[in-house]
């Protein structure tokens, strides 16, 4: 298991587009990957959840991604999340 | 009646998604955002709005009202997760214009408003007011169909949803 922490800095915090550009990441791996924001947990493949998460600026987040590509999927998570949050 | 009937049983009708507002349906690829256009937060149609006003599209509960009033998002009672984002980056807008009238957790029913909005104000500040009904979980079901071109009524179906 991988576990990534990264706190938001984009002034929008995740809204529909960001929300649908991580789900869209997610997807291309096989693991589960859940995301965490200081309001809850939600799988990181589905684009209400992530939505629903209402992350803002400031907020921690901790992705946990479990699976045979955890290391891959860490990588472009995480490179996600630099580039995009 | 029978079409909603059929509807609930899962048989050919379908499940209806109506339009949230008023105005003139355009093709979701030819939304100026490809996060939309490529069906990226999943398949839909979009309307050119005629109103400042945005009904419910069918009976259910409220997943998410965003703060900022642009976007709203709802579980319907058939299990259609549906994404109305009113405008083009009117995240930015952050809440001027807007009003949300719902919150997460309400109960809903087709046709009770949403949100309330300014047209005129958000495109003056710039923005387009062209507005994605997006199916969220597109992949539950076996096909998403646009049921209406040109002029559309609020409560007009402006989507069906195919079960699996």
């Amino acid at each position: 298991m991988k576990t990534i922490e990264y706190t938001i800095t984009d002034e929008l915090g995740i809204h529909a587009r960001p929300a649908g550009m991580l789900v869209k990441e997610a997807a291309k791996f096989q693991s589960k990957i859940m995301v965490a924001s200081p309001k809850k947990e939600v799988d990181a493949k589905r684009i209400m959840g992530v939505m629903s998460m209402g992350a803002k600026k400031g907020d921690p987040l901790k992705v946990t991604i479990e699976g045979p590509d955890e290391d891959a999927a860490a990588e472009a998570i995480e490179a996600f999340l630099k580039a995009n949050l | 009646m029978f079409g909603k009937l059929k509807g609930l049983f899962g048989g050919s009708a379908g499940i209806s998604i109506a339009a949230p507002m008023a105005g003139t349906v355009v093709p979701l690829e030819e939304v100026p955002d490809p996060t939309f256009a490529q069906g990226i937060l999943g398949q839909g149609a979009a309307i050119l709005p005629a109103e400042g006003r945005v009904t419910a599209p069918a009976d259910g509960t409220i997943d998410v009202m965003f703060d900022t009033g642009h976007a709203v998002s709802m579980t319907t009672a058939d299990g259609a997760e549906v994404l109305i984002h009113v405008g083009i980056d009117t995240v930015q807008l952050n809440g001027q214009h807007y009003k949300a009238c719902c919150k997460a957790g309400d109960r809903v029913k087709k046709g009770d408003l949403l949100i309330e909005f300014d047209p005129e104000a958000v495109k003056a500040a710039g923005y387009e007011t062209v507005t994605p009904v997006i199916i969220c979980n597109t992949d539950r079901f076996a096909a998403v169909k646009t049921e209406k071109t040109g002029p559309v009524a609020a409560g007009d179906v402006l989507l069906t949803l195919q079960a699996k």
